[in-house]
């Protein structure tokens, strides 16, 4: 029983995204291409939802502080950017910086979290919103001196919207594409997402790995075997935030922008809403309910724009993603709420 | 005299397991009512299905007929039970802390100005406080205790709380049926006499009470008959006249089944491990200046009533509870402040709640059973650069985990299958050979047979007494099943209110056993 509710989420997008593709097709528009979007769509956020996991599978919920981690990323394409690195290589130095900020930021995030022990998510919330604060002062005053990256007047704090075409804009999305006819797949960037979620896989193979799906199923367990759970949990919540600043890195390369200030603030539930679609059920979540999830969230956000676009008004397609984003947070908090009850 | 109470038939189950067999009973008014019993005999149940707690109609209800001053009644939760006339006073304190005691008293039934009510109604009324306090006080003098009632709950000492608790109930003007869970537990020596006191004073007001007590003296000493439940079932009903502490003792017990028993051996005289001044704060079961010395290869049974502290050692040890005093295995001091390092050292415990913290229920049996040794003794890991990142060794843990599942007799249909699917017994048995990987020297198991039927209990006390023969594992066993504990066991340790009472050898009288549970010595062996 408890499956066939878990999987109620997934059937309901299944539906929904069942009539989107039929609508597409009455109204003209091209399944394929809209496909091969969403595909494209899952590549670009599939880190960031797959940043979740670590926290989930430790047992400290959904991680609403993704926008910490994120911060991480943003600081790390800054510097890359200052240092004017380009290509590819511009990236993965953008992706080194990235990480290292993720390990400090992740440290201060995951002690703080280990004192808030059972309020993780609530908490997340909190801590993200007051980080990107925190760090808008930091985008404000922060001593770069590359001048595309600042304020044209004035020539000092950062710009809210950073360019990166001179920089590595979409390098590896232009990685190894593959055209197929109406599909164009960037094999690359594919590769890339393929590669994090297989390592992620093997690390839970690993003692490490398994003390920390432990420690998420049963903390009395896991104590009673000897394995030191607060460590266990800093490890976990480092990882998210690590894996989260390199999702944004991807993410911007594809959009092809950085957005600082309070760009960060709302990132964290598209991904929430992902990982619930794919029936993410706390600390048994799958990487493969990541991808499923990711997929159907990133078609639903694909196929809402232009149907709503061509059958309703323009601006509606944004408000139908909103109230759907939310709306299953929504569902999966009450799904969640019965499971205490029961 | 009629009869206040009188239940036909009251039967219970909780799921298949059946915790109440027909039981009749009377109680008449006036009368103090004993109700004995050892943990898990039903006694609680039974008060449950009395006060209308919900865990009673969330589980089913219970079957039975019920009736109360000679009308059938049917309970359906707590409110009812005290609108009919019935009070309870619970073994945990069911007080507000930030409240004084004049209103934890007087809560529901506040004396208010007669105007505001006119005027508000009596939701909204203004409360008198000095009124409340006034006959709180009287309350509180009738129980002859002295008690400021105007001083927060949270500052009275335990003794005092019990006192407001049991004023709470007889400030209720419908009260005919008080039921006492425990009340004297949390109560000092010298405020036993005065509470009997109270209760006859009580009796001879026509209030009628059942009372349930771990202290054989006082329900002896006070009561005017006494029902003795085992296993659910009514085994003894006695008057007055047929007291006897001995026989009332051995029908609590009843006779075991001798199945599994120990063989006798020497045990050599090595001490393997040893307490000195160990207190361990564990809420609840605390326990305080140990001193025990345990010794290599024997079966060492801890056994106490629920609360006077026999799962504190164990968890103590690991380090799952703060703990002071010092523990040396092999004469080798361990670090209980830290969790891990005694199960570095070689020692390992499996709790008593299997469910909760025993078991990966969503695992495998596979991954439960390599777990801690995996984990700790990095056993079955494959060879690696970075040792905290290896992988598990497949073949060999495969391999080791089937061996052990034929070893134990852990009836399953895969080694892969989840934990979760499988009945308590064979659950246990997983617990089993998890601690087996680990190759302790030393082994505190807690209730190894809880929740597990018949068969498979004699199966699994077998296999403990295979492991203690065969490897030489030292074993600590705490547990509530005393004819176990005598069967397997070398010696026993008996517990009382967090300190030693008694180290008894296992072909000990039951009759002193069960005494010693109750904080009393055999007479003749004083």
């Amino acid at each position: 029983m408890l499956k066939g509710r878990q999987n109620a989420a997934q059937i309901i997008i299944l539906f929904f995204l069942g009539l989107m593709v039929l609508l597409a097709w009455h109204s003209g528009l091209s399944n394929t291409r809209l496909l091969n979007d969403s595909l494209v769509r899952l590549f670009m956020n599939g880190i960031l939802v797959l940043s979740l996991l670590p926290m989930l599978k430790v047992g400290a919920g959904i991680n609403y502080g993704l926008p910490v981690g994120i911060q991480a990323g943003l600081l790390g394409m800054c510097a890359a950017v200052n240092y004017r690195l380009t290509g590819i290589s511009g990236l993965f130095a953008a992706l080194l910086f990235a990480c290292i900020g993720g390990v400090l930021f992740g440290y201060a995030y995951a002690r703080i979290l280990n004192l808030l022990k059972g309020k993780e998510e609530i908490a997340g919330i909190f801590i993200g919103f007051a980080f990107v604060f925190i760090m808008s002062f930091f985008w404000a005053v922060a001593p770069f001196s590359n001048a595309g990256m600042l304020w044209p007047i004035g020539g000092k704090g950062l710009r809210p919207t950073i360019g990166l075409d001179n920089y590595f804009s979409k390098v590896l999305n232009k990685l190894w594409v593959l055209n197929l006819g109406d599909i164009i797949l960037p094999v690359g960037m594919g590769l890339f997402f393929a590669l994090l979620c297989l390592l992620l896989y093997a690390f839970y193979k690993t003692k490490i790995g398994i003390a920390s799906t432990a420690v998420g199923e049963n903390e009395n367990f896991a104590r009673l075997s000897g394995i030191d759970v607060e460590r266990i949990r800093i490890l976990a919540i480092i990882l998210s935030t690590v894996l989260a600043a390199v999702g944004i890195c991807i993410y911007a390369q594809s959009y092809g922008f950085v957005e600082l200030y309070d760009a960060p603030l709302m990132m964290a539930f598209p991904a929430a809403s992902a990982i619930l679609i794919g029936g993410s059920m706390g600390a048994g979540t799958s990487i493969i309910q990541v991808i499923i999830g990711t997929f159907l969230f990133q078609s639903v956000y694909v196929y809402t724009g232009p149907i709503a676009n061509t059958l309703l008004l323009p601006e509606v397609s944004e408000i139908v993603r909103v109230i759907i984003v939310n709306g299953i947070i929504l569902y999966a908090l009450l799904y969640e709420g019965r499971r205490e009850k029961a | 005299m009629e009869s206040i109470l009188k239940l036909r038939n009251v039967s219970k189950k909780y799921g298949d397991q059946e915790i109440l067999k027909s039981i009749n009973l009377e109680v008449e008014a006036g009368e103090i009512h004993g109700l004995l019993g050892e943990n898990g005999a039903g006694k609680s149940t039974l008060l449950n299905i009395l006060f209308g707690r919900a865990v009673i109609r969330e589980t089913g209800g219970y079957s039975g007929e019920i009736y109360f001053q000679g009308k059938e009644i049917n309970i359906k939760n707590s409110h009812d039970a005290i609108k009919m006339g019935i009070g309870m006073v619970h073994q945990e304190f069911a007080l507000i802390p930030d409240m004084t005691v004049a209103e934890n008293i007087k809560l529901g039934r506040e004396d208010v100005y007669s105007l505001t009510e006119r005027l508000l109604g009596s939701g909204l009324a203004l409360i008198d406080k000095e009124k409340n306090h006034q006959s709180t006080q009287m309350i509180l003098k009738q129980l002859g205790v002295d008690i400021d009632s105007r001083l927060k709950v949270l500052n009275l000492s335990v003794n005092f709380k019990q006192f407001v608790e049991l004023a709470r109930e007889i400030s209720k003007e419908n009260l005919d049926l008080l039921i006492l869970d425990e009340p004297t537990a949390a109560l000092g020596q010298d405020d036993v006499p005065c509470f009997l006191a109270l209760m006859n004073e009580l009796s001879s007001r026509g209030i009628a009470i059942i009372f349930v007590s771990h202290r054989l003296e006082e329900v002896m000493a006070v009561c005017h008959r006494i029902t003795v439940l085992r296993d659910g079932e009514k085994v003894a009903a006695l008057g007055r006249d047929d007291f006897d502490i001995n026989h009332i003792a051995e029908s609590m017990i009843g006779h075991a089944i001798c199945q599994a028993q120990a063989q006798t051996r020497n045990i050599s005289g090595a001490i393997i491990l040893q307490y000195l001044n160990f207190s361990v704060d564990m809420p609840g079961e605390a326990i305080e200046n140990i001193n025990l010395d345990v010794y290599k290869g024997e079966m060492l049974g801890i056994v106490s009533l629920s609360g006077h502290g026999k799962l504190a050692l164990g968890n103590g040890t690991v380090g799952l509870y703060p703990s002071s005093g010092q523990v040396l295995l092999d004469g080798k001091k361990i670090n209980t402040a830290e969790a891990g390092q005694a199960i570095n050292s070689g020692i390992y415990l499996l709790p008593e709640e299997r469910r909760e913290a025993g078991l990966l229920l969503k695992h495998s049996i596979l991954e439960n059973v390599i777990f801690s040794a995996v984990q700790q003794k990095k056993r079955f890991l494959k060879p690696s650069i970075f040792p905290p990142l290896s992988f598990i060794d497949k073949k060999m843990s495969l391999s080791y985990v089937k061996e052990i599942i034929q070893h134990l007799d852990i009836r399953c249909h895969s080694p892969r299958q989840e934990v979760g699917q499988l009945s308590g017994g064979n659950q246990q048995k997983v617990c089993l050979a998890r601690a087996l990987a680990m190759e302790p020297h030393v082994l505190f198991i807690a209730e190894p047979t809880r929740g597990i039927d018949i068969r498979a209990k004699e199966i699994i006390l077998e296999k403990l007494l295979d492991i203690n023969r065969e490897i030489g594992t030292t074993m600590l066993i705490a547990s509530s099943e005393l004819g176990e504990i005598k069967r397997i066991c070398n010696r026993i340790v008996v517990m009382y209110e967090g300190r030693i009472f008694a180290i008894l050898p296992s072909d000990c009288d039951d009759i002193e056993l069960a005494l010693a549970l109750s904080g009393e010595r055999l007479e003749s062996s004083c």
